[in-house]
């Protein structure tokens, strides 16, 4: 069972996909991607940068062949770009497996196994990790347990240790989340698959409702409802069309059994386990926040200004961290104008938001404790930056 | 002869009359933009008046002075502007602004005449027409200068301009001497002149100091230039259609400008196209350094990313072929197919003459570039200001623009005539698309503004003073709206060659208010001219520096009809644009609604324009708060009784939903710490602070934070920090009332420690019945703040009240069987019913 291929551009770059499977057994994907072209002959002391992506997305949100991908940006700044596709991935099948799983899985075994892998590989380089959503909220459950120490930085869009509804997302994706959860396993987003006449057509009918001008399901269920939460994923505008009329590949199925661990920690505002004690699991804090003086590298916070799934909670977490943590590095962005997924899949994302997000790896790589970073890449960062 | 003293010779004479390095170096150093400098220059008003004494011109005179002639006070002040400016090629016909002169240079040249050439002229005069020539027209002809016998008869000389020569976007040689080598030649008489634009002609030699330009013939002259500018157009090349499809390299002016900045980000992002930057600059660096400056002035990103995208292309809108080389202009030619008209000098203060060059010039070198080699579009930024005739009928799109000849502005005219000389160049077969803004109000999320616009100046009043001139339509629209139309229209080829209004949602004087109302910065009403005399009297006796800007344009009557033109304006229509962005599923115009301005407002509270209300101003709502409670030494029983007579009050609503604070004052009485009452010298109240994060892993959440700074009657300093906590039980009351207290002397920990409630029986007295309002505000407005207040807090409370409850109730849930576990039961249920039907079988 490999992971469904990347939907990558392959006349700009190569994929090295490598077998890749957690400590405890779970089959997960893991690719290292190169530049084709011939001026990007990388130099064997590139940083390393892992990206996570979002619960049911995927690697591909990383690569989209039709923008200028993060990856691109990546690998023209002299980045080497590693994609873990963690076990919420559409590319794997396990959302809609009947074996459940946690956040608390992936921050255990999925995180920390992929970063000491790519450890293996690169040696004594740098390694970065660049998160997205419920990526980046398990991964600050691995840094507050001490999984994975020695990153050089780590940037987290969209939500980091303080995820936050709307009071609409808390009704709907909460106690709505409830009900649904006793009916279906998993809730589909490809209304090609579903057909029109399924279980899951009340779930399209409501997400149409008030959908103004679109007229894709797959984009209803994914801008007007968020799987039925309430909550909108991206900023309409921001997509490319062919990013819209391939929504259906880059996100996929719904588990509904992690619904109570993502209220749990939404009712909290803060990052927790589900699971307490036992089985190795007691590694991780029993709260995310009250560890926060664990993590030890830089974190930018990044998020657009219209996040519509998890609002601001990124600028509570500045806030929470700054005040309790005075001596952490942590700061925030807000990218005027975004959404919760377009900050990565939008077509502006390159001008907008990549630039925070370079500026930051540039300034940590260049930092005075470490050694041998190309020249060529300093002075772009420097002047690159505000 | 060399000015010493601005060019850091000599130490310049402090003398108020005569020294004017003061206002200069204020103006350095003060804020920037328009409203900064004109607002200096208002100041400085007084101070500098006209010389009507006649003793000090007596005086001038008796230094020996010469009585200039025309001709040689013209190349005087060349000579010094040239020094000051530290540039060459200056003529008697060169603008100083198109120079490169700043409003600064300008203040220094008014006081560097003064001092050296004893010619005393005010910044008016340079900010309405700022060529050497016509600065010493100015002089010769201003009343002062003027023999009275001579004043009545003056003749109305007209000095042609030398608009086709200097401008000529179709001339072949792009030199700027043209001017200079022909002035001096042309002897023909004055008289002759308004005849024939395009010949260049000007007053003979040395002309008598009656060769006066009395205000009225300002007029006139704008109107000969205009026309002279017009004629430009017809030397224009023919075209024919460009090629249909989107553009894949676009020559973008004014990217350093506010809308110009947001179209380049807007054309990078919806586009695959590339940008050619056209910047002031002396090389690609120099540019770059100030495109990227001037994008993180408004929130623009500029990154390496950005950077890919951009060609910088050094040059000058306002010089010919736009300062390029003729290479580098035929390669840009061949090179780019599609050109976009942002840049514009947007000044209301500065007249036709010193705009033209770039406003309208500029866009007929733009339009040549557009007519040469393949054929391309030429999008051009134009503004519903060339309807600005006061009482005009109708705005559309297609309608007629107002008259020239009774527009006011130079502003509004040079807009005029680009547009006129533009529709020339159409019957030559030119794509000209025409996009019409109206106000460009701030970004909906960053909150960027234009510090030049008008509405800018308006809500800065509006603000402070807390009165609003009647407006029938605010004709304005967001930049992030227009830019993004202006965009799309550029980008789509069946669009091009039409005209649109930009104007967006006009917003109505009733929303405006409504806004105000629920912020809590209710404003008051007035007819247009009771507000004027009311504005301008308020800058009498309440001057503020940040006004002054438009106190400066609304005294100044040209001004004053560009403002009131645009309060009283008829609502823009745009059909053309709103079937566009509804055929191209465009964000569709809306209003500029009150937490977009809000964005603005606190920028422009950041830059000082605009005055937030704070804890110092008189509080907009407040009521009283009582606690009781015993406090102890910490770790011990609570024994010593203790009271808090608080008064909560907010400034605004604004102050809550942006920071959720609100201000505390009032008294502690607590023996233990001092016999007497203790004031609260600062204190506050956060609610839900960190929205209700719980400071460690358990069901209590933070419900309200009280920081109170004390000061006994001996002058000691204590602190006292209070927290109402939220838990999982039923007492919800009781939980709102108590508040846990640790109080402690200033910089040291926490000596006492103990628990203090609200009388259940002052609640409802104190906090509900007991609130009060601004008693300024009508009945009806302190009613809705009252309840605006009780909703928010309310819901507030609830919500961080129940938060805890939620979070045990949601444990429960999650013990439930979700559809895995149901299948499981239902898969097994199955098999059951299989056994036994098998068994029922055998």
């Amino acid at each position: 069972m490999t992971p469904r291929p990347l939907f990558a551009p392959l006349d700009r770059v190569t994929v090295e996909q490598i077998p890749f499977r957690a400590s405890d057994g779970t089959e997960l994907g893991l690719c290292r991607l190169t530049a084709n072209s011939p001026t990007a002959q990388e130099p064997t002391d590139r940083p390393a940068v892992l990206l996570l992506h979002g619960l049911t997305a995927s690697a591909d949100m990383f690569v989209l062949p039709e923008t200028r991908n993060l990856v691109d940006a990546l690998l023209g700044a002299g980045y080497e770009p590693w994609l873990l596709d963690w076990r919420g991935s559409c590319r794997l099948p396990h959302n809609e497996g009947r074996v459940r799983y946690t956040f608390d899985d992936v921050a255990l075994y999925d995180i920390p196994d992929a970063v000491s892998y790519i450890r293996d590989r690169i040696g004594g380089r740098q390694l970065f990790v660049v998160a997205h959503c419920l990526g980046a909220l398990s991964l600050s459950l691995s840094m507050t347990g001490g999984l994975v120490p020695g990153l050089a930085g780590v940037v987290a869009q969209g939500v980091f240790m303080t995820p936050k509804y709307s009071a609409r997302s808390r009704l709907l994706g909460h106690l709505g989340g409830e009900w649904g959860r006793s009916r279906w396993t998993h809730l589909p987003v490809d209304f090609t698959k579903v057909g029109f006449r399924s279980r899951y057509t009340p779930m399209f009918a409501l997400a149409s409702l008030s959908a103004g001008d679109c007229d894709d399901p797959t984009c209803h269920i994914l801008h007007n409802s968020a799987w039925g939460t309430g909550a909108s994923l991206y900023v309409h505008e921001n997509l490319h069309e062919t990013t819209h009329g391939r929504l259906a590949e880059l996100f996929g199925s719904a588990p509904t059994w992690i619904g109570p661990h993502l209220r749990r920690m939404e009712l909290a505002h803060t990052a927790m386990p589900w699971n307490t004690g036992g089985q190795g699991y007691d590694r991780l804090p029993e709260n995310a926040l009250d560890s926060a003086d664990r993590i030890d590298c830089p974190v930018l916070l990044l998020s657009g200004s219209d996040n519509k799934t998890f609002h601001d909670s990124n600028e509570l977490c500045y806030d929470v961290l700054s005040s309790r943590c005075p001596d952490l590095d942590v700061r925030y962005v807000e990218v005027p104008g975004y959404g919760h997924v377009d900050p990565f899949i939008g077509r502006g994302a390159a001008l907008d938001v990549f630039g925070h997000i370079l500026d930051f790896l540039d300034e940590r790589s260049a930092a005075p404790s470490r050694e041998g970073v190309p020249a060529d890449r300093v002075s772009e960062g420097s002047r690159s930056s505000r | 002869m060399k000015p010493t003293t601005d060019t850091g010779g000599e130490v310049p004479v402090r003398h108020h009359d005569v020294d004017r390095q003061y206002e200069g170096e204020s103006i350095e150093n003060g804020p920037r933009g328009a409203a900064a400098i004109a607002g200096l220059l208002a100041r400085f008003q007084p101070s500098a008046p006209r010389p009507v004494d006649g003793a000090v011109e007596a005086g001038g005179r008796a230094d020996g002075t010469p009585a200039w002639g025309l001709e040689q006070l013209a190349r005087a002040i060349v000579s010094k502007a040239a020094a000051l400016l530290d540039v060459k090629e200056i003529d008697t016909e060169t603008d100083l602004f198109d120079a490169g002169a700043t409003s600064v240079d300008a203040v220094r040249l008014v006081a560097v005449l003064d001092r050296e050439l004893n010619v005393r002229l005010s910044l008016d005069d340079v900010f309405a027409d700022a060529r050497p020539r016509r600065l010493a027209q100015r002089w010769l002809g201003s009343p002062a200068q003027r023999p009275p016998s001579e004043a009545s008869t003056a003749t109305t000389a007209l000095e042609l301009p030398a608009a086709p020569a200097t401008s000529a976007p179709a001339a072949s040689t792009p030199t700027t001497s043209a001017p200079a080598a022909s002035a001096p030649t042309s002897t023909t008489a004055a008289a002759t002149t308004t005849a024939s634009p395009g010949t260049d002609l000007t007053p003979a030699g040395p002309v008598a100091p009656d060769g006066t330009l009395p205000a009225l013939d300002d007029h006139a002259e704008d109107l000969s230039l205009v026309m002279a500018d017009l004629a430009a157009a017809d030397r224009l090349p023919w075209c024919g259609d460009p090629e249909p499809v989107p553009p894949r390299r676009v020559l973008l002016t004014g990217a350093t400008g506010f809308l110009g900045g947001h179209m380049l980000l807007d054309l990078l992002r919806h586009s695959d196209a590339h940008v050619v930057c056209l910047v002031r600059g002396d090389d690609v660096q120099d540019a770059e350094r100030r495109l990227a400056e001037a994008l993180a002035g408004f929130s623009l990103p500029w990154s390496a990313e950005i950077r890919r995208r951009v060609t910088l292309l050094p040059g000058d809108l306002r010089r010919p072929r736009l300062g390029l080389a003729d290479e580098q202009w035929e390669l840009l030619a061949n090179d780019i197919d599609s050109v976009v008209s942002v840049a514009a000098a947007v000044d209301f203060l500065r007249g036709y003459p010193s705009l033209r060059r770039t406003n309208v010039l500029g866009v007929l070198s733009l339009a040549e570039l557009a007519m040469t080699g393949r054929p391309k579009p030429l999008h051009h930024i134009s503004s519903i200001a060339v309807f600005n005739e006061i009482g005009i009928a109708s705005m559309g799109e297609d309608d007629p623009v107002a008259h020239v000849d009774r527009l006011t502005a130079g502003y509004d005219k040079s807009k005029w005539a680009a547009e006129a000389a533009l529709r020339r160049a159409r019957d030559r077969g030119l794509k000209a698309t025409f996009l019409r803004p109206g106000g460009i109000v701030g970004h909906t999320r960053t909150g960027a503004y234009n510090p030049h616009d008008i509405n800018t100046g308006l809500f800065s009043a509006i603000s402070r003073y807390r009165v609003a001139p009647k407006i029938d339509y605010s004709n304005s629209a967001p930049v992030d709206w227009v830019s993004r139309i202006a965009t799309a229209v550029i980008n789509e080829p069946s669009a091009w060659g039409q005209n649109y209004h930009l104007t967006g949602r006009p917003d109505t004087l009733t929303e405006m208010v409504r806004d105000q109302e629920l912020g809590g910065l209710n404003v008051r009403v007035m007819p247009w001219d009771v507000w004027l005399k009311d504005f301008l009297e308020r800058c009498e006796t309440d001057p503020v520096p940040e006004l002054e800007f438009m106190a400066r344009v609304l005294r100044n009557p040209a001004g004053q009809k560009i403002v009131e033109a645009s309060v009283s304006a008829p609502m823009a229509t745009g059909e053309r644009t709103e079937a566009f962005v509804a055929r191209h599923k465009l964000p569709p115009p809306a209003r500029y609604d009150a937490q977009a301005r809000l964005k603005s407002y606190e920028r422009m509270a950041r830059d000082g324009l605009v005055v937030l209300p704070s804890r110092d101003d008189p509080p907009h709502l407040w009521f009283r708060e009582t606690m009781r409670g015993k406090v102890g030494p910490v770790d011990a029983e609570p024994s010593t009784r203790c009271s808090l007579a608080l008064t909560l009050s907010i400034a605004s609503m604004y102050q809550l939903v942006q920071h959720r604070t609100i201000d505390v004052r009032g008294t502690v009485s607590c023996p233990s710490l001092h016999a007497e009452p203790l004031t609260v010298d600062d204190g506050e109240i956060w609610v839900r602070p960190h929205e209700g994060v719980p400071h460690r892993h358990s069901l209590d959440h933070p419900l309200l934070r009280y920081r109170l700074a004390l000061r006994d009657s001996d002058g000691n300093g204590w602190w006292l920090e209070g927290w109402k906590t939220a838990r999982a039980r039923f007492d919800y009351m009781k939980q709102a009332r108590t508040l846990t207290v640790r109080v402690g002397r200033e910089g040291e920990p926490a000596s006492l420690a103990g628990t203090l409630k609200v009388p259940k029986k002052s609640y409802k007295r104190e906090q509900i019945d007991g609130i009060r309002v601004n008693p300024k505000l009508s009945m009806r407005e302190q009613r809705i703040a009252k309840l605006a207040w009780l909703t928010w807090f309310g819901s507030q409370l609830g919500q961080g009240l129940l938060e805890p409850t939620l979070r045990a109730g949601a444990e429960m849930l999650d013990l439930r069987p979700d559809a895995i576990d149901l299948d499981k039961d239902r898969y097994q249920a199955k098999l059951k019913k299989w056994e036994k039907d098998r068994k029922q079988l055998r």
